[in-house]
């Protein structure tokens, strides 16, 4: 009884010995320290957070989450706090599109992350993720949008046929945007299906006439930071969408879409193909929230005129105060909410990381797992991201000039204006922002 | 005199007619809430549907497992914090709320005084600002006195918004009750404040219930100054956590359906029970001056 | 000493009662407003805030002025004011009458009346934007169930359509205030006049039309006047549902104001307009008001 007790203690001693959390990284140590923090909530990102008590273990540091509210709230809130001047906090979460309008509050954390740190992540993201040559934030996970599409459709005998007849050419996942508009018209057949949709208001439809326009050739301002987007190819990007609409091959309710309607629409069944964000992936494929699962392809975004895809891409990320009065319990935060392991856990959830191992090894997880829908998708989107990724332009007056093109866009869309007057009116106001802004 | 000939069993059917067809209405009114107290049993998949589902399918009670942390998102959003933030807040607003108002309304009521229209119309008047143009210069007043953040900071604000319809409502019942009863009881000895106590304020008990009512719903339900305002779950309300089901690109409407339900019953409950002192209290309001 | 009404010795009392009262809204409210009066004459810009201290003058309001867009907009949400508050006076009168003729369950039945305000505003815009979609919502899937259109019909995006269904989704919230104040009132009427009229032999129509409803119209007018206070809450709705758009057809003070101030954090010009909003708003208060004292006179009433 007693031997047993005793190989049992020792047993369970070593045991204990291995289960002690294994932080393989430093994180330094700040006992006594509370750490002031605004993250961005919400279902979706609340995983991560339930991981924090094992950085506050190792460092001896506590974290006070300050705020923790959605997207344009915190947004809305971060800009309230640099006008009344309350920034006493040291940990913000950031994104890529929004952080150019931040100005200086945020520091560069080129001197603070440590370069080995920094030298994992993939090169794009971390461009993407610097502002006038100072790196701003940390990307946690990035996000770019492929085509998802109804795999059955293009598996269809009868539909091949009257498709090769009508435009001749085989119908197969479409690899340029001309394509996907024929495939869009064909596939159609309103009220109850649709080819295609696109978000229609609001940052989103200038961030998909963006892209367009970039794979189409053109460019949203020249050298002198005119605007230029009422070239020739803006035309065309914007007839891309215009045409689908009036051929009703996109529900009619597309310029009041949002993000969520796009993906709730397409998990409902009724669209054929849809670009959306790798983060929705998940979603298309889980049985209990859409009605396609099983049935979702993913191939790489198409391609424009100009031979570039398409791949407005964004990234949610970390940022550290300027006023921070521990900046390196700062930094070994972020470092912990974007080590290794805790972008694993995310990736196994369907959001894209932004370190290179990751993706090698979440890709070859799904694979070892036979869960060939998830390893497909990471690949076709680690391509992407590595490949066609871009932002739109890194200033701070993205926002303003987004919000004088969108509602020209939709005015084309609708048809109370041609592409061409509408793109022309968007370009006088937002030329007026950028000479007021000191750019010429 | 017109003597009803109408035998007892057509009154009979023109009752059950008219509650029938009252009830009828009354659904077809509720009908788009009563599809969001559905859509809460219901997974997304199911909710929007195309073609649609109109029988459900698939009821259960996964929405509440994902606001209370169980099933495949072990995390949940910290509803609790968000309910007891949300009790405590209206329950508060609402209690200060109707001191200020009985106050208030009884000075209307039963005073003349210099100024006595001009105030009241202003009172009622600020309440026509629009909160877009507060919320703003409210959150730097806020932080400077340390209330961002805080219950006791949207409890303040939720009394503002609720003190003029609380005094409209207070004043106009005041009026009804006959000023002699408080001159009888003062020519029995009591002095005014006493009077007040014994005899008005019980007449007033169902006017204060009813503007009560309102007030409580207008802090329960709150969304834009609270979105302001709150930051984290030390004062976080119901309606801001409905925002925790969007992320940047994705809405669980499912689950918000779910948090919605949650939101509604108290409210539901707390006006039932106050129903019957809700029409006596409204009757008094508004027409005999 | 017996205090009555009738004294016209100045006391303190009132005064003292309604200090509190005065002393929140002053705090709450007039503070804020000075702070936007002065914001509205600069170039205020949140990200900027220095440009606090900048004084332009009326240039804001120079420019909103001259900006058809505001016009437009602020036409436009007085044309939804006045249909919202009229239409939801109408149903909620309608209601209101059905409900008191009821005599069983009428607690239950006043109970469900009052279901639309158990939603917060915020949530009425994602529902009725779910509702109103064109290709997955339920309105459209009915209609089309029903065999009544083989069109997806776009509610949220034809510039009628669009204005029909936040009217709707406002209408829906609201209805209910109006139905229970306007109940309580047909609760309060006296019986007396009701019956002499129809021993006279009135018409129930007759009786309505020259009894119940002038005795009712305080209470519609002090609806009304709590409703144009109150229907800035539509922001929530209308920002969920179209945000302005398409195209600006729905564009509403509010959701301009709100665009302004915030994406575009150009708070001085969006203080310049709030401040004309507020001007709406009293406007319309006023009016009410005017009527509810006329309303009172007329039912006898002391001042």
């Amino acid at each position: 009884m007693k031997r047993r007790t005793v190989t049992s203690l020792l047993l369970g001693g070593a045991l204990a010995a291995l289960a002690i959390p294994a932080m393989a990284q430093d994180y330094g140590s700040f006992p006594g320290y509370t750490l002031r923090v605004k993250l961005i909530g919400g279902a979706q990102y609340e995983p991560l957070y339930a991981e924090i008590p094992k950085w506050e273990a190792a460092t001896g540091a506590k974290v006070e989450i300050v705020s923790s509210k959605n997207h344009f709230e915190l947004d809305k809130e971060i800009k309230q706090d640099i006008a009344a001047g309350t920034l006493d906090w040291c940990v913000g979460s950031n994104h890529t599109s929004f952080a150019p309008q931040y100005g200086e509050i945020y520091t560069d954390l080129n001197g603070l992350i440590a370069p080995e740190v920094i030298a994992d992540f993939v090169p794009l993201m971390i461009q993407h993720s610097t502002v006038n040559g100072r790196l701003v934030q940390l990307p946690r996970h990035s996000d770019v949008s492929n085509l998802f599409y109804q795999k059955s459709l293009y598996e269809d005998a009868a539909k091949k046929t009257a498709f090769k007849e009508k435009y001749g050419y085989d119908l197969a996942p479409p690899e340029t945007w001309v394509q996907v508009k024929d495939q869009a018209m064909f596939f159609s057949n309103p009220p109850d299906f649709y080819g295609f949709q696109f978000v229609g208001k609001d940052e989103a439809v200038t961030g998909r006439f963006y892209e367009m326009l970039v794979a189409n050739g053109g460019a949203m301002f020249d050298d002198n930071w005119v605007p230029t987007f009422n070239s020739a190819a803006g035309v065309e990007s914007l007839q891309f969408f215009v045409d689908l609409y009036n051929a009703k091959a996109v529900p009619a309710g597309v310029p009041n879409y949002t993000w969520d309607d796009t993906g709730l629409g397409f998990g409902s069944g009724s669209i054929a193909m849809d670009l959306d964000w790798g983060g929705w992936s998940s979603y298309f494929n889980d049985p209990a929230n859409s009605k396609v699962a099983g049935n979702v392809g993913v191939i790489r975004a198409p391609k424009g005129s100009g031979g570039k895809r398409t791949g407005w891409s964004g990234s949610h990320s970390f940022s550290i105060t300027e006023g921070c009065d521990n900046k390196a319990a700062a930094a070994s935060f972020l470092t912990f909410l974007t080590s290794y392991d805790n972008q694993m856990v995310e990736a196994r959830k369907g959001l894209l990381p932004t370190r290179a191992q990751v993706w090698v090894d979440a890709i070859a997880e799904f694979e070892a797992a036979a869960n060939t829908f998830s390893a497909e998708t990471m690949k076709t989107f680690q391509a992407s991201m590595s490949e066609d990724a871009f932002t739109p332009p890194l200033i701070a007056e993205w926002i303003e000039v987004s919000n004088v093109l969108w509602p020209k866009l939709q005015a084309a869309i609708v048809g109370d204006m041609t592409a061409q007057e509408a793109l022309d009116a968007a370009q006088a106001d937002a030329a007026v922002i950028m000479t007021d802004a000191g750019y010429n | 005199m017109r003597v009803s000939v109408e035998s007892r069993a057509s009154k009979q059917a023109k009752k059950v007619a008219l509650w029938l067809t009252t009830f009828m209405l009354m659904l077809v009114m509720c009908l788009p809430g009563l599809w969001v107290v559905l859509s809460a049993f219901r997974p997304n998949r199911e909710i929007l549907a195309k073609p649609p589902v109109w029988i459900p399918e698939d009821l259960s009670l996964i929405n509440f497992g994902k606001i209370f942390g169980f099933g495949a998102e072990q995390v949940g959003i910290p509803v609790g914090s968000y309910f007891t933030n949300s009790l405590i807040i209206a329950l508060t607003s609402t209690v200060i709320a109707l001191i200020i108002g009985v106050a208030g309304g009884y000075a209307f009521a039963r005073y003349r005084f210099p100024f006595k229209g001009g105030l009241f119309l202003g009172l009622m008047l600020f309440r026509a600002v629009p909160g877009i143009a507060l919320s703003l210069p409210v959150f730097m007043m806020w932080s400077k006195l340390g209330l961002v953040d805080t219950k006791m900071g949207l409890i303040i604000v939720y009394v503002s918004l609720n003190v003029p319809f609380t005094i409209w409502l207070i004043d106009g019942f005041f009026r009804q009750i006959p000023l002699s009863l408080s001159e009888a009881a003062q020519v029995d000895g009591c002095n005014p404040w006493q009077a007040f106590w014994k005899i008005e304020f019980p007449l007033a008990r169902s006017g204060i219930a009813s503007a009560g009512v309102f007030a409580f719903l207008t802090s329960w339900n709150e969304f834009a100054l609270a979105s302001q305002l709150t930051r984290s779950t030390d004062s976080k309300t119901l309606p801001v956590g409905l925002l925790d089901f969007t992320a940047q690109f994705t809405i669980d409407w499912a689950g918000m359906c779910a948090l919605a339900v949650i939101i509604i019953i108290p409210a539901l409950i707390l006006t039932f029970i106050v129903q019957k002192h809700l029409i006596a209290g409204l009757t008094f309001g508004g027409v005999k001056g | 000493m017996i205090r009555a009404l009738t004294t016209r010795r100045t006391e303190t009392t009132p005064f003292l009662l309604l200090l509190p009262a005065v002393v929140t809204m002053l705090f709450v409210v007039a503070l804020p407003l000075v702070f936007s009066l002065w914001t509205s004459l600069t170039p205020y810009k949140l990200t900027k805030p220095d440009t606090l201290y900048d004084f332009i003058g009326l240039r804001n309001y120079v420019r909103i002025f001259g900006d058809w867009d505001f016009w437009v907009a602020f036409l436009r949400t007085i044309g939804f004011l006045t249909v919202a508050l009229n239409v939801e006076f109408v149903l909620g009168l309608g209601i209101a009458l059905l409900i008191n003729k009821i005599t069983w369950g009428q607690r239950a039945l006043r109970t469900i009346m009052m279901f639309p305000m158990m939603f917060s505003p915020i949530l009425v815009g994602f529902q009725f934007k779910f509702l109103f979609n064109d290709n997955i919502g339920v309105v459209n899937n009915a209609l089309q169930s029903l065999g009544l259109t083989d069109q997806a019909i776009p509610w949220l995006v034809d510039a009628k359509l669009a204005m029909f269904s936040i009217t709707l989704a406002e209408v829906w919230m609201s209805t209910s205030v109006f139905a229970i104040l306007l109940l309580a009132g047909l609760f309060a009427m006296p019986r007396d006049p009701l019956e002499a009229a129809r021993v006279d032999g009135c018409n129930p129509w007759q009786v309505f039309r020259h009894i119940t409803l002038p005795f009712l119209m305080p209470f519609a007018y002090i609806a009304m006047a709590i409703r144009s206070l109150d229907v800035a809450r539509a922001y929530d709705l209308v920002a969920v549902m179209t945000d302005g758009g398409p195209a600006g057809r729905t564009e509403l003070l509010w959701t301009l104001i709100a665009r302004v101030g915030y994406d575009e954090a150009k708070m001085g010009q969006a203080n310049a307009m709030a401040y004309v909003s507020t001007i709406l708003s009293i406007l319309f208060t006023w009016y009410f008001y005017r009527k509810l004292v006329a309303a009172r006179r007329y039912m006898g009433g002391a001042e």
